[in-house]
């Protein structure tokens, strides 16, 4: 299954920058440290607005997960919640599992990044090998 | 409780719902201008007694301010639109609650409709791709595969079962008892009867979920009139009190730790609610919960406490919801099976209940009624509790 086209806005132009290098960018508190998902506005921990962005390690495991089906019934697109190393969660597609195989809580995986014609580069996630 | 207090105690006095379900040809602000007008009407009242005016919008939007022209409502001395998704219907009782009892207002509609059905276009079209765009953070769920609410569900449900041991066929328990309360609702979109194994086969939308997880969708509107005690006194209809009400918006961090899934606002404001009516929750007779998907049930019930954490699919596959179970839920059919207006699905059969005019599926005793409302993905919720007494 091909990967919608995503544009850029404002908001996440560093981000996409970073994916088109092959690096996933996170917030990191300038307070207190504490990791933060991209699209946090403040520190999870201490609610700080000071943040900079930091380059993620790209693994991550399942918190949990989902499989669209089409309408003729055929499982299409598997995606999930990852819990990124660093602790910030972050939705992403699921891709590399095998016919019928299915993700499951705390099943590790790593980033790749795939860019459709047209659109930003984006992360995707693979079981770990 | 002072004499003035119970005077001005907030109660629902009329109830307003349009025809619903495949209804062509009208717009969601026709709709909610024909819901007020039969809520109106309902209680007794002339369109020119509301003083307050609070509308919500679906998907379709366009139930807005410009409602109070088209009634030709003048001189209003309450009137907003509010949104809080799934939550709304609730939140706009409470604060025309507090406006009433203020002394701010002495009757206020409060409306929804939508109109998002169009001819010839699949239920499914009509909210696929809802509110998310292409662009930013947004497009970035969005192409993580997170492009409409069943999907963000699915993975709430899914962390559920992995956590509790919660099954689809538990989840099927809460659908098939739904069914059944709905073929003894003439308004109800679904009657026939259903079998866990008619969900277990039905397609799968998004694992967990089948396609008897999830609510139908409605073009319709309802509305509700909150007045004071005093003013009910004198009107058409027996007054529904509004005895306590809490919201709940939980703010999930997208973090390590979050709960997200396991447990939702009900969990704070049921517990509220009940205490600003001065019952528990075993006083509880009959519950309408907030069910855009059967998940939603099944952890408003355990979060409200009818159960413990992570029981609840247990607590459905009891029975317990069913009619002639030990506490009826979602007596109209609910959003899976009667009519989707979102909040004002539970809180119109609240009303129908707590009246004793629910014909053949009016549950005996109703003399504490709870009434959920969820919007997002568990991000809002409302919690009222309604009576035909003015006290617990």
């Amino acid at each position: 299954m091909t990967l919608p086209v995503v544009h850029r806005d404002v908001a996440t132009e560093l981000f996409f920058d970073a994916t088109a290098r092959g690096e996933l960018l996170i917030r990191r508190c300038a307070d207190c440290g504490a990791h933060a998902a991209p699209q946090s506005d403040a520190c999870p921990d201490c609610r700080s607005t000071e943040a900079t962005w930091v380059p993620a390690a790209g693994t991550a495991t399942v918190v949990s997960w989902t499989v669209a089906h089409s309408r003729a019934g055929a499982a299409e697109t598997a995606s999930a919640l990852l819990e990124l190393t660093e602790g910030p969660w972050l939705y992403a597609p699921l891709h590399g599992l095998r016919d019928g195989e299915r993700p499951w809580a705390g099943m590790p995986v790593t980033v790749a990044f795939e860019r459709p014609d047209g659109g930003e580069t984006l992360p995707v996630f693979h079981p770990a090998v | 409780m002072t004499t003035t207090d119970t005077a001005r105690g907030p109660v629902i006095a009329g109830l307003g719902i349009t025809e619903t379900g495949k209804v062509y040809g009208r717009s969601a602000a026709d709709f909610a201008a024909d819901a007020v007008r039969r809520a109106a009407e309902d209680a007794g009242l002339a369109l020119s007694d509301l003083d307050g005016l609070l509308t919500s919008s679906g998907v379709s939007t366009g139930v807005g301010l410009s409602l109070q022209s088209q009634l030709g409502l003048r001189d209003l001395r309450l009137l907003s639109e509010m949104q809080a998704y799934g939550s709304t219907a609730g939140g706009m009782v409470q604060y025309a609650a507090m406006a009433v009892r203020a002394g701010m207002a002495e009757a206020v509609a409060c409306v929804f409709a939508d109109a998002p059905l169009k001819e010839k276009t699949s239920t499914g079209a009509a909210y696929t791709g809802a509110g998310l765009g292409t662009h930013g953070w947004a497009g970035l769920t969005a192409a993580a595969g997170m492009m409409s609410a069943t999907p963000r569900y699915a993975v709430a449900a899914r962390r559920h079962m992995d956590t509790f041991g919660t099954t689809s066929e538990q989840l099927a328990h809460i659908a098939v008892a739904q069914r059944a309360w709905a073929g003894m609702n003439p308004r109800a979109q679904f009657r026939d009867p259903i079998t866990v194994e008619d969900h277990q086969a039905s397609r799968l939308i998004a694992e967990p979920l089948h396609l008897l997880d999830c609510c139908l969708v409605s073009n319709g509107g309802v509305a509700v009139i909150v007045t004071t005690a005093e003013r009910a006194a004198h009107l058409r209809r027996p007054p529904v009190h509004v005895l306590g009400w809490a919201q709940a918006h939980p703010g999930y961090p997208m973090h390590r730790g979050s709960d997200f899934g396991l447990v939702s606002g009900a969990a704070q404001a049921g517990p509220e609610a009940l205490k600003m009516a001065g019952v528990g929750i075993d006083d509880v007779d009959v519950a309408e919960l907030y069910d855009c998907y059967t998940f939603t049930v099944l952890l408003t019930l355990e979060d409200y406490g009818f159960c413990a954490k992570g029981e609840g699919g247990a607590f459905a596959a009891s029975g317990a919801l069913a009619p002639g179970g030990s506490l009826p839920v979602n007596t109209g059919g609910g959003q899976l099976s009667s009519y989707y207006m979102w909040g004002m699905t539970p809180l119109s059969e609240a009303v129908i209940q707590a009246r004793g005019e629910a014909g053949e599926r009016q549950v005996p005793r109703h003399d504490v009624v709870l009434v959920s409302g969820n919007g997002g993905c568990f991000d809002h919720h409302s919690t009222l509790v309604l009576s035909p007494h003015p006290h617990a």
